[in-house]
């Protein structure tokens, strides 16, 4: 099992890397989108899958990121990847003093709160002229899909290294005893604050530096498209079906739910939420913990028989 | 004399959104569930007594009591069928019961987009407005504001003198002690439940007449109902009250002083100060 995954995931990933070539205009924007989903739920899976901090406002950095890369791209005409990254390290920059102040919350009111900040976040930049206020902003014209697509799958397997380096590490271990109980973890020596604002920190990092190459793909974006609640309660309903904290559980859960929305959606556009939602509470009564978590526990039962 | 026409505007809302949030309060207390299709529950309640309205002029206030009991009905099954079977022990309990609710208010969105469709509708009911010398009070808020101090007067009745009430109050304080003194936490839980989305489809035929509503404003609501409540202090039903009256007045001063837009960033700042430096509410114990 562990041997074949390495060759598998080389295979994957040429196979990845190759698909522009081969795939029609809405086939790529299928694939770039289940690519976004996902790097966004890994995203998401550091702060609040590791270190147990469950926020529903991590798109506000997605948003930053977006608007950051289309103001740069359009006054100061840099090469809108530069710019990505720009939106990237700004989004880091806001999130350690964000960090510091909001991180003191704690469970449903550490959600509920980064909620509420990413709606104030995006208020407040509509109520901004320099970002054509509520109207939104307009991109140039040039850069096309494939581009988009190559900039997010590098910065999804970028993520992906990334959390397999976390489950792995002593920071990833000190995420996780503070999830487990923060007051312990804290007495026995671990810098509480360090590793969560650290965790916070990387969890905006990812959707600031997607935020450019969907501002890209949108070429015209104003503040309802990029600060999604949708987009992100996608990816959070990802990576808790995958399974929370857990180096799989983000690619699992993104890839069955962009297949089961893409099918229902094929099939049944009138009442398309109403399965998606119904099927999202099934599976959750049926695999309270994740999918990556069952198919483990069942791989051990087999191996221990 | 445009300072006393806002406060008394506040004021209206306050009471709609006290009762609201009453519903959502009731089940966060019981339950620590913080039910993300609760304004789902209002907005299908409205949507409803839209059609019923429009298709065959029924008087809201008929519906109320149909309404009552189909949401109670609705919430003990939801409870019965769904939320109890979620594990309590997992390290992700809080993340499952949200994403189980998140799933929930995706299916009553796309059940009443299905059933009603995406049209905004409203309930043209008691359109017009008593006037006290330049102050006017318009009829159907008025109307929202006295049956929703009724039914939360009739909520802390319950509370206080029932065996049920002291039973949920019990819960809500401790666990473990309710459990030990006999209480049937379960039933207690989906009683609870239960409640909570009557209250939350009574509000929502009120809201009927006051917003224009499709099936997809349900977030609103829920927002709505979360910042009143964490005003307030979670689980503690007097201070709600207050926190709807300060939500309901910082809506209508903001958006008469710094405009639309902003107006609409004030409840999320007022929301986010208080979690940072009363995090227990205004007036609450502080929460765990």
């Amino acid at each position: 099992m562990k041997r074949a995954a390495v060759p598998l995931a080389v295979l994957a990933i040429i196979a990845l890397l190759l698909a522009p070539l081969r795939l029609n205009g809405y086939a790529i924007n299928l694939l770039y989108v289940t690519v976004l989903s996902i790097a966004l739920a890994y995203g998401w899976n550091i702060i609040s899958g590791y270190a147990g901090y469950f926020s529903f406002g991590q798109i506000a950095f997605f948003g930053v990121g977006a608007y950051a890369t289309a103001l740069i791209v359009v006054n100061l005409h840099w090469y809108w990847m530069a710019a990505a990254l720009a939106g990237g390290v700004l989004a880091l920059a806001l999130a350690i003093p964000l960090g510091y102040v909001m991180l003191r919350l704690r469970g449903p009111f550490f959600a509920m709160g980064m909620f509420g900040m990413a709606q104030m976040v995006r208020v407040l930049v509509t109520a901004v002229p320099a970002t054509g206020s509520g109207s939104g902003l307009f991109l140039p014209p040039g850069s096309g899909i494939t581009e988009v697509y190559y900039w997010t799958l590098a910065i999804c397997l970028g993520a992906i290294a990334l959390t397999v380096w976390i489950d792995r590490s002593a920071f990833g271990l000190r995420l996780q005893a503070l999830r487990e109980d923060e007051q312990v973890a804290a007495t026995l020596g671990v810098e509480t604050t360090r590793a969560k604002i650290t965790a916070f920190g990387l969890s905006a990092l990812i959707p600031g530096l997607l935020g450019g190459g969907y501002a890209l793909f949108l070429t015209y974006i104003e503040p309802d498209a990029v600060f999604s609640s949708r987009l992100d309660l996608q990816s959070i309903v990802m990576a808790i079906l995958g399974g929370l904290g857990t180096v799989w559980g983000p690619l699992i859960g993104g890839l069955v739910m962009t297949q089961i929305s893409e099918a229902l959606w094929a099939r049944f556009p009138q009442i398309y939420l109403m399965i998606f939602g119904g099927l999202l509470v099934v599976l959750l009564i049926a695999l309270p913990r994740g999918i990556v978590p069952a198919l483990a526990a069942r791989f051990a039962r087999r191996s221990g028989a | 004399m445009i300072l006393l026409q806002l406060a008394i505007n506040g004021v209206l809302l306050g009471g709609v959104l006290a009762l609201s949030a009453l519903g959502f309060n009731i089940v966060f207390g019981v339950m620590r569930v913080v039910n993300l299709a609760h304004g789902d529950f209002v907005v299908l309640a409205a949507v409803f007594a839209a059609f019923g309205f429009a298709q065959f002029g029924v008087n809201p206030l008929l519906l109320l009591p149909l309404t009552i009991v189909a949401g109670f009905a609705a919430g003990a099954l939801i409870h019965h069928v769904l939320l109890r079977r979620l594990p309590g022990e997992v390290a992700s309990a809080e993340a499952s019961s949200l994403t189980l609710t998140f799933g929930l208010s995706y299916f009553l969105t796309g059940a009443g987009l299905a059933a009603f469709g995406g049209r905004f509708v409203s309930v043209p009911y008691l359109t017009g407005a008593f006037r006290v010398g330049e102050v006017s009070v318009p009829q159907a808020r008025l109307l929202a504001f006295v049956v929703a101090v009724v039914l939360s007067l009739g909520f802390a009745l319950l509370l206080r003198s029932t065996a049920l009430g002291r039973a949920i109050r019990a819960t809500s304080q401790n666990l473990d002690g309710a459990l030990a003194c006999g209480v049937d936490v379960d039933r207690v839980r989906t009683l609870a439940f239960a409640i909570g989305t009557a209250v939350a489809t009574a509000a929502g035929t009120l809201m009927s007449f006051l917003y224009n509503l499709n099936a997809q404003q349900g977030v609103l609501f829920t927002v709505n109902a979360f910042a009143v409540v964490v005003i307030g202090g979670l689980g503690n039903y007097t201070g709600a009250v207050i926190g709807a009256l300060i939500l309901g007045l910082t809506e209508s001063f903001a958006s008469y002083f710094m405009g639309a837009t902003l107006a609409e960033a004030a409840p999320y700042l007022l929301f986010i100060l208080v979690l940072l430096f009363a995090p227990g509410g205004l007036r609450g114990r502080r929460a765990a």
